[in-house]
């Protein structure tokens, strides 16, 4: 008889969701989807706002990541007045974007991630977590907390606080950057330069030790999306779209972000709150299409940094074509992290940071604004549409953690027909499929944020798996 | 700790508010505790640490020890428990002060600003237990 196993909550992840696993009769996985959980609506409380107040609003959609929705926020904004804000307010948003990035990827990497693939995925349950890290090698969690503290407190030195900064604005930014401000972030930066050295150093020797892992979760071919300068490189500010396939062709190139909406669909499915984003002109389900660190680095011809470069150029000799396997993303999670300092280093030693001269002042321009920008998991577009009165009439966002939705389910289902059978069902099967989620890095906070457009299928089985009941909303 | 944005879950922010920084005091708000605290209590080079929170299960205000005690952390890691937190500072960075947990009564935690008149009394109390602690070991010593 057909059983469901059921993974929840889905542990060591931004937010709260759950895996369903379906066996067939004969006790073998037969499919496995992944479900978010929990429900946000920001697209529909906003509605009725008078557009400056997006920024402030939009970064309550998560405190992990809440620069990025500000940046985002503030292009669209920028769009909106129709104005080119002034370099020293661009020079900021790249800084902060950079410390975003660095202190999330330092999250998922050191706090949730590392206790599997450096302890072991058999490792004791009640271990795998950052204590057991910091039994297993203390330094190296020590320097994962410190990295995290670094682009937080990049954020607080120029955002003014760690979580939701009142700082960014429709033409520009709201304070200045300050010598004091600087030389701090600058004393941070060889202490940071160095972990991520013994960071690459202790995580490549282990990937050696994964192999069937790598080669089980979450590794088949799609599309990845990311954002480039025109000469190809990573860009996580300002920049235009690029699509490769699984070979690293270039399927798509020089896309305006502005008009994601021609060439990005959205799909829904009653069994999840998340969405499932697409490439229109392959339609859906087969418009599958991955972003965030493994995206950007597949995309990307070079990082535009030294030490990044060098890294990145090892990173592409691991595949001919793109690097399909989903494992890797923690891999491109610390070139990105390193490529941010080293970012963040030439920012901070540009006197053009601290001119004073940091907002552009106009009046509504337009009654369409949209702003991207590479958040830590993947491009982020916020779309607004105003009426003349700058009030907010409707608001889509297109999340990162979204845009990963379809690879992820089939991560997950990948991962779940090799690992686990219900015959010797082991914890450490379960734990092989809660890492595949994890690659992905998912921030489900962000990503559910529609309201009264999702149907909810609830479904009770009992313990042999038949069907009690079914309750159907939308 | 505790979001401002969500009635008494403030509480505990308000009372910070009411205690005096500088001198041998540093403050810090957070919404929730993340392993960073853990390097920010030990550059401050703190031997007594206060976690303030809102407790919706308590009718009147509370200040308990934290005991220094191996944990092992919780499967989620979504946020720490003061406990949590103090393990992590004291295996890294060799803390070995004391700590405190002061637990404000709180009832209301809808959306918005602002806090009951019970929470408003209970940060006030707060306040004036931790000055006075802080007043008292310096007395002491």
């Amino acid at each position: 008889m057909a059983e469901r196993i059921v993974i929840h909550p889905v542990t060591r992840v931004e937010g709260h969701a759950k895996i369903s696993i379906y066996l067939d009769e004969s006790g073998e996985v037969s499919s496995a989807q992944f479900h978010v959980t929990e429900f946000r609506g920001f697209e529909k409380l906003c509605e009725g706002r008078p557009f400056h107040e997006m920024p402030g609003l939009m970064s309550r959609i998560c405190g992990i990541c809440p620069v990025s929705h500000i940046l985002a926020s503030s292009k669209a904004g920028d769009m909106l007045l129709g104005v080119e804000i002034p370099r020293a307010a661009a020079k900021q948003r790249r800084l902060l974007n950079y410390a975003q990035v660095l202190q999330s990827h330092a999250l998922s990497f050191f706090h949730l991630s590392a206790p599997d693939f450096l302890l072991g995925m058999d490792s004791p349950p009640e271990k795998r977590n950052l204590f057991g890290l910091l039994e297993s090698d203390e330094e190296f969690a020590r320097r994962g907390i410190r990295l995290r503290q670094f682009g937080q407190r990049i954020i607080e030195l120029v955002g003014g606080r760690r979580i939701h900064p009142a700082w960014g604005t429709p033409g520009g930014v709201l304070r200045a950057v300050g010598t004091v401000e600087r030389d701090e972030i600058r004393s941070w930066i060889p202490e940071a330069l160095a972990s991520m050295d013994i960071a690459l150093g202790r995580m490549k020797p282990v990937l050696d030790a994964l192999a069937p892992e790598i080669e089980h979760i979450g590794n088949f071919p799609t599309l990845f999306l990311g954002t480039v300068t025109p000469e190809g490189a990573l860009e996580y500010y300002e920049g235009l779209i690029r699509i490769v396939d699984a070979e690293r062709n270039i399927v798509a190139e020089g896309l305006d972000p502005h008009r994601y909406a021609s060439y990005l669909g959205e799909a829904s499915e009653e069994w999840s709150f998340m969405k499932f984003p697409f490439y229109k002109p392959l339609g859906y389900p087969g418009g599958s299409y991955r972003v965030g660190p493994l995206a950007r680095l597949n995309v990307a011809q070079s990082a535009g940094t030294p030490r990044a470069d060098r890294e990145l150029r090892e990173f592409k000799h691991r595949s001919q074509g793109a690097v399909c396997q989903s494992f890797f993303y923690h891999l491109a999670r610390l070139i990105e992290m390193l490529h941010a300092i080293e970012r963040i280093d030439e920012l901070t030693d540009d006197p053009e940071l601290l001119r004073e001269h940091i907002r552009a002042k106009a009046g509504q321009n337009r009654n369409q604004g949209v702003g991207s920008c590479e958040a830590p998991r993947g491009v982020l577009f916020h779309d607004y549409q105003v009426d003349d009165n700058g009030l907010i009439c409707k608001v889509n966002l297109l999340i990162a953690t979204a845009q990963n939705n379809l690879a992820m389910n089939r991560a997950v289902e990948q991962t779940a027909r090799h690992f686990v059978s219900a015959r010797s069902l082991q914890e450490g099967m379960l734990n092989r499929v809660e890492a595949a989620i994890r690659c992905f890095d998912p921030c489900l906070s962000c990503s559910t944020h529609a309201v009264g457009q999702m149907p909810l299928v609830v479904e009770l089985r009992d313990s042999a798996g038949e069907l009690l009941d079914r309750a159907e909303r939308g | 700790m505790g979001n401002s944005l969500r009635g008494d879950d403030g509480v505990a922010q308000r009372a910070l508010q009411l205690i005096a920084p500088g001198g041998h005091v540093r403050l810090r708000q957070v919404c929730q505790l993340t392993p960073e605290l853990a390097a920010e209590i030990a550059i401050a080079g703190a031997d007594t640490v206060f976690f303030l929170d809102a407790d919706p299960s308590s009718t009147e205000m509370t200040l308990e020890p934290v005991e220094l005690r191996s944990t092992r952390g919780t499967p989620l890691a979504h946020s720490m428990s003061p406990a949590e937190v103090l393990e992590l500072t004291r295996r890294l960075y060799g803390f070995a002060g004391e700590a405190f947990l002061c637990r404000i009564p709180a009832k209301y935690f809808g959306h918005g600003e602002g806090l009951s008149p019970q929470a408003e009394a209970g940060a006030h109390a707060a306040a004036k237990m931790i000055q006075e602690r802080i007043a008292a070991s310096f007395t002491i010593s």
